[in-house]
């Protein structure tokens, strides 16, 4: 592997890190604790306590033999669904409050699934609140479905605004399905996904003037209001709070910026305190760059080192406008970083050996992750060209250091060689114990489910499979 | 994408049988008749022993003037709908008989308080104003509130009640159902009927 000096990547080409890491890590970093699924359990069954606390409501104030009517018990329906749609909107907030606690306990990448499931479950929910409504309504009343909304437009107060937040629901849900989000440019899927916010606004007075189990002064009421206050509390605390007592906290800074490959740059950060940041390889930030075009949008790299007390790193592809911007950085430029989040670290392994697969610049994570593992790690390199293999130097050594098998696995996804060693059978041949080992896998999505349909098949457990996800 | 599948699929099931549960006939019944809680009248307050729970309310101007029964109108309620069946509680009203003490001077007016009646979404409750034989007001004590209640009743309320309502026009119970708020409409029908029976 060669490491010419490039000008295509970085403005200050520099050197790349060719000895990132070691002479900053006098100390090898600590393999740090396991962090069990404990917490995440323990707030899905409060969740799930939560759901039947607000269906709950409904239960006590029906009383029994009293659905007789169609239209009763079509709308008695609506109401629940009304309420599971109400409580799950707050679950939804609640999730991507970033509340650091949330993000310790479950993980960026569990929570970005979870939203996703609770988001689907939230729209179907609330369309279906809508229609059960609006049936029953229409029934009671002797009229069109249709001329029941005229008249829910117009003489129900709140109702418009319940009407346009369904509507933004259904445009954040409709922009979620994966193939029409790849279609759209992140920063506007972005934008239209935080109108969600609108949706809590919009969607709150309905509940309260019209909600059979709300409108009256009571507990339940109360109750219900206090969620409110509770996620959002959450949300100034994990978005505003917390983010600007770590950035008062740590003042990041850019040092440099390096070219590692043709269309690859490290931005190396200083800042004050280090030494106190607990950070795990494998975990990311949402970086902030306070420069002129760049300050308004907000992007997730995983650090590309450990924690050493003295210097972060992430390691970017340049795909984009905003990455391509990236590389003229200026050192001393101010940066704002939400996080550390993710679970994709060494802490959250099962297994006392670990096999890492990374595809591209999908190396990033997984190397910082490889200063903490315990040493026996193998690793699975998957580039295109031998241009693409980024850190390689850095990989040498800590292939010595830690202990760790590397195999840099080059060519095309179609090419017999990297098709045989991606198979089941290749993988086993290669790390005969893999179905005993924790499996890291970060890289293009196609590389991920290749591989993690030829891992399943070789007998690994789906929940000894850690994914990096940080769409979100 | 499984999970939230399984997710509303369990929701859909539970939300169903949620409904299913609470539809199928328990012991309570719904549209029971709870006995007149006489309202005090604004003007003859305090005069009301409320010793008799159906009595008709106190007139204003101090006299007993009833009706007998042969000052009953033409337009007598009748049974008319299935929902408007005699209720236990109405039978109280049986002794009009002997209050038929004097002729009573058509001109007198007086308030007749209709039983009460609670229905799904709250009690309703009726009392008319009648001079000689002619109902000229109609008044509702009380009426389910709250939440699309207070809209449906607002809507009842315009419809039925004052001195130029449908009561009024058509001096008899059989009034239009109001669209949106058929229980209500039915209770107060009721509630109307059996204020009704007792004016006259």
């Amino acid at each position: 592997m060669t490491h010419s000096h490039t000008h295509a990547a970085g403005r200050r080409t520099g050197t790349s890190s060719r000895h990132g890491g070691r002479s900053a890590a006098p100390v090898p970093p600590q393999i740090p604790d396991r962090r069990g699924p404990g917490g995440r359990r323990l707030l899905g069954v409060l969740l799930l306590v939560g759901l039947l606390a607000s269906v709950l409501p409904w239960w006590l104030g029906t009383p029994a033999g009293s659905l007789r009517s169609t239209a009763a018990t079509v709308t008695s329906a609506g109401r629940i669904t009304g309420l599971v749609a109400g409580y799950l909107l707050l679950v939804q907030v609640l999730m991507m409050s970033r509340l650091p606690v949330l993000e310790r306990w479950i993980g960026g990448e569990h929570m970005a699934r979870w939203h996703r499931d609770i988001g689907a479950t939230l729209l179907v929910t609330v369309l279906a609140h809508m229609s059960l409504i609006l049936v029953g309504y229409a029934d009671l009343r002797n009229q069109s479905i249709l001329a029941e909304v005229g008249t829910l437009l117009g003489d129900y107060e709140d109702m418009v605004s319940a009407f346009v937040a369904t509507g933004i629901m259904m445009l954040v849900g409709f922009s979620s399905i994966r193939a029409i989000r790849r279609a759209l440019p992140y920063e506007l899927w972005h934008l239209l996904h935080l109108s969600s916010y609108l949706i809590l606004l919009l969607g709150f007075g309905h509940q309260f003037t019209h909600g059979a189990q709300l409108y009256k002064p009571g507990p339940v009421r109360t109750g219900w209001i206090a969620l409110y206050l509770l996620v959002i509390a959450a949300l100034l605390w994990g978005r505003v709070i917390a983010p600007l007592a770590f950035n008062l906290r740590y003042k990041l800074r850019v040092a440099d910026v390096v070219a590692e490959s043709p269309d690859t740059i490290s931005i190396y950060l200083t800042g004050e305190r280090l030494g106190r940041l607990a950070m795990l390889g494998g975990q990311h930030f949402r970086w902030r760059f306070l420069t002129r075009g760049c300050w308004w949008q907000s992007h997730p790299f995983s650090v590309s080192a450990a924690a050493n007390g003295r210097w972060l790193r992430v390691t970017v592809k340049v795909v984009g406008t905003h990455t391509a911007d990236l590389r003229d950085l200026e050192p001393g430029t101010r940066v704002w970083a939400e996080g550390p989040s993710g679970t994709f670290t060494a802490a959250h392994r099962l297994r006392e050996r670990a096999l890492l697969i990374a595809g591209g610049s999908g190396i990033t994570p997984i190397r910082a992750m490889l200063e903490e593992l315990p040493p026996g790690a193998a690793l699975i390199y998957r580039a295109r060209t031998p241009a693409d293999v980024l850190l390689s130097r850095e990989l040498d050594w800590l292939a010595q250091e830690r202990d760790t098998s590397v195999w840099y696995v080059i060519g095309s996804r179609d090419d017999p060689g990297p098709r045989q060693l991606m198979s089941p059978d290749g993988l086993r041949q290669l790390v005969p114990d893999v179905a005993r080992r924790d499996v890291y896998l970060c890289g293009p999505p196609g590389l991920v489910e290749q591989s993690v349909r030829a891992l399943r098949r070789a007998g690994v457990p789906r929940r000894q499979i850690h994914l990096a996800t940080f769409e979100l | 994408m499984r999970r939230a599948l399984l997710a509303i699929t369990g929701l859909a099931a539970s939300t169903t049988a949620l409904v299913v549960f609470k539809g199928s006939p328990g012991t309570s019944q719904v549209a029971q008749n709870l006995p007149t809680a006489q309202p005090v009248n604004p003007s003859g307050a305090g005069t009301d022993p409320g010793a008799l729970a159906d009595a008709p309310g106190t007139d204003p101007a101090g006299g007993t003037p009833t009706s007998s029964e042969s000052a009953k109108p033409s337009t007598s309620p009748k049974p008319g709908k299935t929902t408007a069946r005699p209720s236990g509680t109405r039978t109280t009203k049986a002794p009009s008989a002997p209050r038929t003490t004097t002729k009573a001077p058509q001109s007198t007016t007086r308030r007749v308080t209709g039983n009460g009646f609670e229905n799904e979404y709250g009690y309703v409750q009726v009392q008319i104003v009648v001079s000689g034989n002619r109902i000229v007001e109609a008044v509702a004590l009380s009426l389910p509130s709250g939440g699309e209640s207070d809209i449906h009743s607002g809507d009842v309320r315009n419809r039925y009640d004052g001195r130029g309502g449908e009561v009024v026009q058509k001096q008899n119970g059989n009034l239009n159902t109001v669209s949106g708020a058929t229980e209500t409409s039915n209770s107060y029908k009721q509630s109307l009927r059996s204020a009704i029976e007792q004016a006259f």
